[in-house]
């Protein structure tokens, strides 16, 4: 059996054949459970997200015209999915915390919160989430997908120059963030 | 170039992005720029230290799973484009009702037993779907054609769906008692119509000849 490429598997799909979109969901359900991942930092809202994407997929993919490539488009699809629930949760988590008036002091979140950060990991995690979210998202389909500048440029709308610009301060961003949390240790 | 433009350069250097001659600027601009070897030996700690967030794997029976529940939503999406009455509104029930005034045009009156029958057929034609969905197809009707051309049958059998709003329903009575009629917003104003407002209004609008 021939391996088809993406632009194949699209054509085969608009002419009718649904086998095409579940060959394009295996090839590509990885790559996008792993970016919002990436931005979500939770199994749950990342399977949900993936979910949404390829729904999202399958309602355009009629219409798809291969003006940018499958995953260029799909890439898109994620971050903005991605961005979308983020957004979600902020709002969600600004009602909990204002309809519990639980805002707890410097002074009594020091010693066990700083205590969960000593793992090096959940650290270098809570730096990416606290990013902006345009820093956030050149951060991780630079440094993690190690995507070429052009093809970001495409998926986020953002100038090439724009994009050294943030992928820089998102790095800077994170040192900065670690250190703070290591000195208040 | 700057320490302007290196800084920016400093991430792909780093992880070894960069073109040949890019690279080169890089490296002997740090040579003797201090605030970039500064920002350089940041990095590069930010860097190793991001080397410890490793990939987060799930099992990969996870990925099985996917297809299967992507489907179940695809599904799950057609069925609710016909539980939203969105099909059923948008294109059945225009069609519905264009081949409902076609029947009623091809017929003549006599042909008819009561003006009550004709009220019937619209009502029933009518009565499943939301007032919102009626409105809309009834307008379609109205800036698509003349067929509507007993306007009090059509009011009686679409009055029994639409509902009131007091704001919709003061500015239909200043636009009925306005000259204004041609430019009204149909979806806007039929909105609100109790059936004495919808009947007048089809009475205003056949008196003028615009239907």
């Amino acid at each position: 059996m021939s391996v088809s490429n993406d632009l194949e598997l699209i054509e085969s799909f608009q002419k009718g054949d649904e086998a095409s979109f579940n060959e394009l969901v295996r090839r590509y359900q990885e790559k996008v459970y792993w970016i919002a991942h990436r931005f979500v930092n939770d199994h749950d809202q990342a399977d949900d997200i993936v979910q949404e994407v390829f729904l999202k997929v399958y309602r355009a993919l009629k219409d798809f015209r291969g003006k940018s490539s499958i995953y260029t488009w799909l890439y898109r699809i994620t971050v903005n999915v991605s961005l979308n629930t983020l957004r979600k949760r902020r709002v969600k988590d600004f009602f909990r915390i204002d309809e519990f008036f639980d805002y707890p002091s410097e002074e009594s979140e020091r010693p066990d919160k700083q205590y969960e950060l000593i793992e090096q990991k959940q650290l270098i995690e809570e730096a990416t989430q606290q990013l902006p979210e345009k820093q956030k998202a050149v951060f991780i389909l630079r440094y993690y997908e190690e995507l070429p500048y052009e093809d970001i440029s495409k998926i986020l709308k953002t100038s090439v120059g724009g994009l050294k610009a943030n992928y820089f301060h998102a790095v800077k961003n994170i040192g900065e963030f670690v250190s703070r949390a290591h000195r208040a240790h | 170039m700057h320490t302007g433009h290196i800084k920016y350069l400093l991430m792909d250097y780093l992880t070894e992005h960069l073109d040949e001659s890019d690279r080169d600027h890089v490296r002997l601009h740090l040579q003797h720029c201090s605030e970039c070897h500064n920002l350089y030996d940041e990095l590069k700690t930010t860097h190793e230290a991001l080397q410890h967030s490793q990939k987060v794997l799930p099992s990969s029976a996870y990925y099985s799973t996917i297809l299967p529940r992507v489907h179940k939503r695809i599904m799950g999406h057609r069925e609710s484009l016909w539980s939203n009455k969105i099909i059923p509104s948008r294109i059945l029930l225009p069609l519905a009702l264009s081949a409902l005034f076609l029947i009623f045009l091809s017929r003549t009156p006599s042909d008819l037993s009561s003006e009550h029958e004709q009220t019937e057929v619209l009502f029933q034609a009518v009565k499943d779907y939301s007032p919102d969905e009626v409105v809309q197809a009834v307008s379609t009707e109205y800036a698509s054609s003349n067929a509507l051309s007993n306007p009090e049958v059509v009011s009686e059998g679409i009055a029994e769906h639409l509902r009131g709003d007091h704001f919709i329903r003061e500015a239909l009575l200043k636009q009925i008692e306005s000259d204004d009629i041609g430019d009204m917003d149909y979806d806007g104003v039929l909105s609100g119509l109790n059936r004495e407002q919808a009947e007048q209004l089809m009475s205003k609008l056949s008196e003028r000849e615009m239907l």
